[in-house]
Parts: C-alpha cells; sequence; structure tokens
C-alpha cells in the first residue's frame, strides 16, 4: 500500500508542480486576481473608510459578512470541542498518568511568567485596537491574548486560572463576542442601512462617515477578539486535561 | 563610526550564534546541549537585534527611535522569556530522569576496550 | 526600505528548503510529540515565507496561530493519546 500511495503522492505533485508554471508572474498588475476588484479596493479605501491597512478594511468592512461568520465558525469549533470532550463526572479511565507532585513551585518559571503575561496582554490589545494602521486584527490579538492565558495555565494550574476565568464566564463570553459582532451589524440594518454598513453609525456618534467605518471595523474586530480569546483557551482547557478541567499539560 | 559599532555587535552575534550551532551538535548529553542553546541563543539574539536598533537610529527621527525602542523591547523579552524557556526544558529533562553524561561511563577509547 | 520579494531569492530558497525537509521530518517521524514541535517549526518557517511574500497581515496570524498556539493544542492533545505512531 505504501509504494502506490508514494506513487500516487509524487504524481500528484509532479501534476500541481506542472500546473504552476500557468500561474500569473509575482506582483503582475495585468493577473486575474489584481485586476477585477482590487484597484477599486486600493484607490478608494482610504477616502471611505480612512483605515490606511488595506488588508483590515477588506477584511473587516468590505468583507465584512464572511469575517462574521468566520467568527461563528470559531465559535461553533469551541462549542464542539467542549461538547464533545467536557465530562462533568469524575471518571477512572484517564489516558494519562497524572502529574507527580511537586512540593515546590517552580519559582522561576512562576515569576517570568508574572513579568511576561501583562507585557503579552498589553501587547496584543495593541494589536487589536491598532490594527487599522499596523498588521494585526481582531483574530491575532484575540490569539495572543488566549495564548497568555494558555502560558499562565500551562506555569501554574489550569485550576488556578480557571478560579479567576470561570467556566461560565468562558461561554458567556464566547457567545457575547459574535454578539457584539452581530450587534453592530444589526443596529446599521435599524438606522436605515445595509446590515454592517457602518456608515449608519455616523450620525449616532456624531461623527464623518469615514471615521465611522473606521470606528465600526474597531468594534467589530473587539468582537472577534473576545470570542477568539475565550475559545482558543477554552480549546485548550478541554484537550489538555480531557474534559475534566483539573489539571493542564 | 556607528557603522563600525553596528558591524562589530552584528558580528559578535552571528559568532556566538556558531557557537551555540557548534555546542549543540557537539556536546555529548541533553543538559550540556541546553546549556549551549540558552546561553548562546539569548547573547546572541540579544546582540543582533541591539545592531539593528542602532542601524535604525542612523537617520535620527521620531519614527526611527520608535522603530529602535520596539526593538529594544523585543530584546528584554528574548532576555527573559528565552532563559526561562531553558530553564523549563531542562526542569523537564531532570523531573524525567535523564541521565547526563559522564566520563566514566564512557568506553575508553585509547584502549579500544569497553568496560 | 525598497525591497522586493525577489531582491533576496537566495533567501526564499534557502526558507524553502528547509520547509520541505520539515514537512518530510514531521509527517515521517514516529514519537507524535516531536512531530508535534517540528509542526510548530514548520508553521514558523512558512510565516517566514510570508513575510517574505510582503504579506505581513497572513505571516502574523501564521505565528501566532500556526506556531504558537496550534502547536500547544497539538501537544496537549499528543500527551493524551499513544505517543507512538504505528507508520
Amino acid at each position: 500500500m505504501k509504494p502506490l500511495a508514494l506513487l500516487f503522492t509524487l504524481s500528484v505533485g509532479v501534476l500541481l508542480l506542472a500546473a504552476s508554471l500557468d500561474l500569473p508572474d509575482w506582483s503582475d498588475p495585468a493577473s486575474p486576481a489584481s485586476s477585477h476588484v482590487s484597484p477599486y479596493y486600493i484607490q478608494e479605501s482610504l477616502n471611505q473608510t480612512s483605515v490606511p491597512n488595506l488588508v483590515s478594511s477588506v477584511l473587516a468592512d468590505y468583507r465584512s459578512y464572511d469575517t462574521m461568520f468566520e467568527t461563528v465558525v470559531i465559535f461553533c469549533a469551541g462549542i464542539t470541542v467542549l461538547t464533545i470532550l467536557r465530562r462533568t463526572f469524575r471518571s477512572k479511565d484517564k489516558y494519562i498518568l497524572p502529574r507527580p507532585e511537586r512540593e515546590d513551585a517552580d519559582i522561576i518559571l512562576q515569576s517570568a511568567v508574572r513579568l511576561l503575561v501583562p507585557v503579552m496582554q498589553v501587547f496584543a490589545l495593541y494589536v487589536i485596537a491598532h490594527g487599522h494602521h499596523s498588521p494585526g486584527g481582531g483574530f491575532q490579538g484575540g490569539v495572543i491574548l488566549g495564548a497568555s492565558f494558555i502560558l499562565l495555565s500551562i506555569a501554574y494550574d489550569l485550576k488556578t486560572v480557571l478560579k479567576r476565568f470561570k467556566e461560565n464566564s468562558i461561554l458567556f463570553l464566547s457567545a457575547v463576542g459574535v454578539l457584539i459582532y452581530a450587534g453592530i451589524g444589526i443596529i446599521c440594518l435599524f438606522l436605515g442601512r445595509n446590515f454592517l454598513a457602518y456608515g449608519a453609525w455616523a450620525k449616532l456618534l456624531g461623527i464623518t462617515e469615514q471615521e465611522a467605518h473606521s470606528h465600526g471595523m474597531l468594534g467589530v474586530e473587539i468582537g472577534v477578539a473576545i470570542t477568539v480569546m475565550v475559545i482558543m483557551f477554552s480549546l485548550y482547557a478541554d484537550l489538555s486535561s480531557s474534559g475534566d478541567l483539573d489539571e493542564g499539560l | 563610526m556607528l557603522n563600525i559599532i553596528i558591524v562589530i555587535l552584528m558580528l559578535l552575534g552571528l559568532f556566538f550564534f556558531f557557537g551555540t550551532s557548534v555546542g549543540l551538535i557537539h556536546f555529548p548529553d541533553f543538559y550540556s546541549r541546553m546549556h549551549a542553546a540558552g546561553k548562546g541563543d539569548t547573547l546572541s539574539t540579544a546582540l543582533i537585534l541591539t545592531g539593528l536598533a542602532l542601524y535604525h537610529l542612523q537617520d535620527f527621527s521620531l519614527a526611527t527611535l520608535l522603530v529602535s525602542l520596539k526593538i529594544m523591547s523585543i530584546v528584554l523579552y528574548i532576555f527573559i522569556a528565552s532563559p526561562t524557556a531553558t530553564h523549563a526544558i531542562m526542569d523537564a529533562g531532570f523531573e524525567s530522569g535523564v541521565k547526563h553524561w559522564s566520563k566514566a561511563d564512557q568506553p575508553d577509547k585509547n584502549k579500544g576496550e569497553v568496560k | 526600505m525598497n525591497w522586493d520579494a525577489s531582491s533576496l531569492w537566495q533567501f526564499n530558497v534557502l526558507l524553502l528548503i528547509m520547509l520541505f525537509i520539515l514537512a518530510i521530518a514531521a509527517i515521517s517521524i514516529k514519537d507524535l510529540v516531536a512531530s508535534a514541535v517540528i509542526f510548530g517549526a514548520y508553521s514558523f518557517i512558512m510565516c517566514l515565507l510570508w513575510t517574505a511574500m510582503l504579506a505581513v497581515d497572513v505571516a502574523f496570524t501564521e505565528a501566532a496561530v500556526g506556531a504558537g498556539v496550534s502547536t500547544v493544542l497539538v501537544l496537549g492533545t499528543a500527551l493524551h493519546i499513544k505517543r507512538k505512531s504505528k507508520d
């Protein structure tokens, strides 16, 4: 079976390599991908949204509907893992032996993590808030925030972190993030525009339409960040403790 | 003048990186390998990034100063994080009972006989 | 400040070779934990390649999600199942 699989893989690889010769050149302005709608975005996005980072404005404004359902996908993934893995009763058939208890906590690791985690979280907030002007945005910032909690629960204990960051609030916040995103869109509907047309916020906040686009993107990215942060931490907590939430890695 | 300092910093960083790589390949056991990786990696990364920060300061303005400060904060972060990671890996190895290398365990190569 | 993707093509070729080696290693190694760590290294090289293609947003996502969190998630899962792969 194995030589057959190798042959199949190699032939697919050769086919793909042969097909890659027909791809348009690197940064070719006449290629189909950069001649259809891209010039419109490149020329108009700064005027329409007052956001210098093109990627952010396309992701969170022009293609906002897609991004909303990406957030919903992450939400569904987190809920699915929770439903499959989470066990509320204590089970005896653990697949992994419990970690041997140590009398002394690792003080070097813990104090270094105590120094690093606030820096990580401030950087994550910077990434979220500064995503319009530099690379970054809700997904990256949310993942970094989630990673800071994961780091805490590796250095200390899963229980210690879950004492401050309850499972109920994990579930609550994961829905709140999606709600913020969809709510910003729904309010645009109530103000007489299309779903997620942030220009409608201009009258409500007393700013110009362009600034309203920018602020709407910020709100949307905060929603994305909350959902992603919470779901990443909940994925780690469920996967690393096989659903018991009693000990981490 | 500044260029010379930058070149010296970069070359020192590359030298320590080379030493790290040689140590990682050449040392006999887990602990001494991690010893080489942890120290050399941190120092060489810090040196190279300091050189980059100085390189950016060549035409001095607020923007380049900000970039240099960001690079220096990366240096600070690595200076804390990298030795801690090395310590954690060492500690995990010690907890799971990795044996350290000692000369007594080695077969004597000069006489060509195994103890 | 004006280098495009073609000005450092040797660097890109080096990264591609490393990517290839890491990809082969990640699927051929028997220990699942080691495979997870190598997969993290693969993600990091991929992140550098995205940066070389001047897609910095994608590179940032790859560094945060691919090299950071997903490595931890795969490690946490690999420790809970049988560590040795059969083939």
